[in-house]
């Protein structure tokens, strides 16, 4: 067996294995609990998150690769940092780069203005935008068939037309005999099998169907933000 | 009759062999391993798009994320102590050891399966928008891999069954479990940037 036992990289004891497995069991709850607890938010949750990633990647490769404890010359090490470098290129540069350029280059500026950044008021007046947390709610069609037909949400809340069927719906605010708009868009095109998100920004009770089916019908109902 | 410098003479030679076939195979998981970084960038560039559709903290399940992620964490465990019943010539625990850890890695496939399908059962396919496109190319790159790692496995056990802890089988057990730990670092980062990611 001693022939193969001194082969290639060294290998681990049972102790190290258990070692590692104890340490990765333990960094991955703590980033679940920070995440589902949500006790950070924001850039310090995103750092928080990727430092332990890193961390537990580093424990693994100690304890469970045991990388670095090769004879010399260490060619797996040195083939392993000049990758990592790699990899923080092309990662980081991309995201980067294109975090600039995708938020330089919205087409809409002003619809970026008011949904992305908030801003409540454009030239005098009141944009509509809504920020902050909210509550997503599914209109699945199926089968020329809407679920629910009657959604109840509250001021700001997302309303998602998920359409699961082969054609294409075009989802129109209103009643058939007298269309209205909502929220200044007389109607939402939602292509097969895809979904599409409204902001509820404007309060009351619609009426939505399909143009092309007449049939598939729902209303949405838009109460206060506070109102429980 | 072989002298002992004879003996630990290709005792060396066998090692060096086995280094070389080592290295072989590291270099080939550094190449996955960039390739993953390029799904990684394109997915961290990409997954804001998703044309009005539900982002990933609509429709992630946290739970079902951690639950994959000690499955393949345990397999990765078990794995390992695989590898030390192998270099000990315990055929037997090879097997349980190998075997279990095969269980592990079907439970965690069958898992990232039934996500899939509720995603595409909801709509969300891969032609649904760019965040779609990347998260299935990354996650199911991923999964290819791990059926892959399984297939080779499965083969594998069958030729320990068959022929014994032989030295070539050995080295085949030894790569295979490299192969299978780097499996479980590149979804190490799948749980952070894709799953936890989404709820920042």
């Amino acid at each position: 067996m001693s022939e193969i036992a001194h082969g290639s990289s060294e290998h681990g004891s049972a102790k190290s294995y258990v070692i590692g497995f104890v340490l990765s069991l333990i960094f991955t709850f703590i980033p679940y609990y920070i995440v589902v607890n949500k006790v950070l938010s924001g850039d310090a949750l995103l750092a928080t998150i990727l430092a332990i990633g890193v961390v537990q990647m580093i424990i693994q490769i100690v304890f469970f690769l045991h990388l670095g404890r090769e004879r010399k010359p260490r060619w797996q090490l040195y083939f392993f940092i000049g990758t990592v470098g790699a990899i923080l290129v092309i990662v980081g540069g991309s995201w980067f780069i294109m975090k600039h350029l995708h938020y330089n280059m919205t087409p809409d500026v002003s619809k970026k203005l008011i949904e992305k950044e908030g801003i409540g008021q454009l030239g005098g007046k009141d944009t509509g935008a809504c920020t902050g947390a909210y509550t997503l709610h599914n209109v699945i069609i199926r089968d020329g068939v809407v679920s629910p037909v009657l959604t109840e949400a509250r001021y700001c809340d997302r309303l998602v037309f998920i359409n699961n069927d082969d054609i294409v719906r075009d989802i129109t605010f209103g009643a058939q005999e007298n269309p209205e708009d909502y929220s200044g868009e007389s109607n939402v095109v939602v292509r097969k099998g895809r979904a599409k998100t409204i902001i509820l920004n404007q309060q009351g009770t619609y009426r939505f169907y399909d143009n092309l089916a007449p049939d598939v019908t729902g209303i949405f109902s838009v109460k206060p933000a506070d109102q429980k | 009759m072989e002298t002992s410098i004879e003996k630990s003479h290709h005792e060396a030679h066998e090692a060096a062999a086995n280094d070389r076939v080592m290295f072989g195979f590291w270099v080939y998981l550094m190449t996955d391993l960039l390739m993953f970084a390029i799904l990684f960038a394109v997915y961290t560039v990409l997954h804001g798009n998703t044309m009005g559709g539900p982002a990933g903290r609509d429709i992630f399940s946290m739970q079902l994320a951690l639950l994959e992620t000690l499955l393949l964490l345990t397999s990765s465990f078990t794995v390992g102590l695989g590898m030390i019943a192998a270099r000990r010539g315990s055929k037997s625990h090879v097997l349980a050891w190998f075997g279990l850890t095969f269980v592990l890695g079907l439970a965690f496939l069958a898992l990232e399966m039934k996500e899939f399908a509720e995603f595409i059962h909801e709509g969300h396919t891969m032609q649904s928008n760019a965040f779609f496109s990347s998260f299935f190319t990354l996650v199911g790159t991923h999964g290819l891999h791990i059926t892959s790692g399984l297939l080779w496995m499965g083969v594998t056990l069958i030729y320990v069954i068959k022929r014994g802890l032989n030295a070539p089988l050995l080295r085949k057990l030894a790569l295979l479990s490299l192969f299978w730990h780097f499996l479980d670092i590149v979804w190490i980062f799948i749980f952070t940037i894709v799953y936890m990611g989404a709820f920042v």
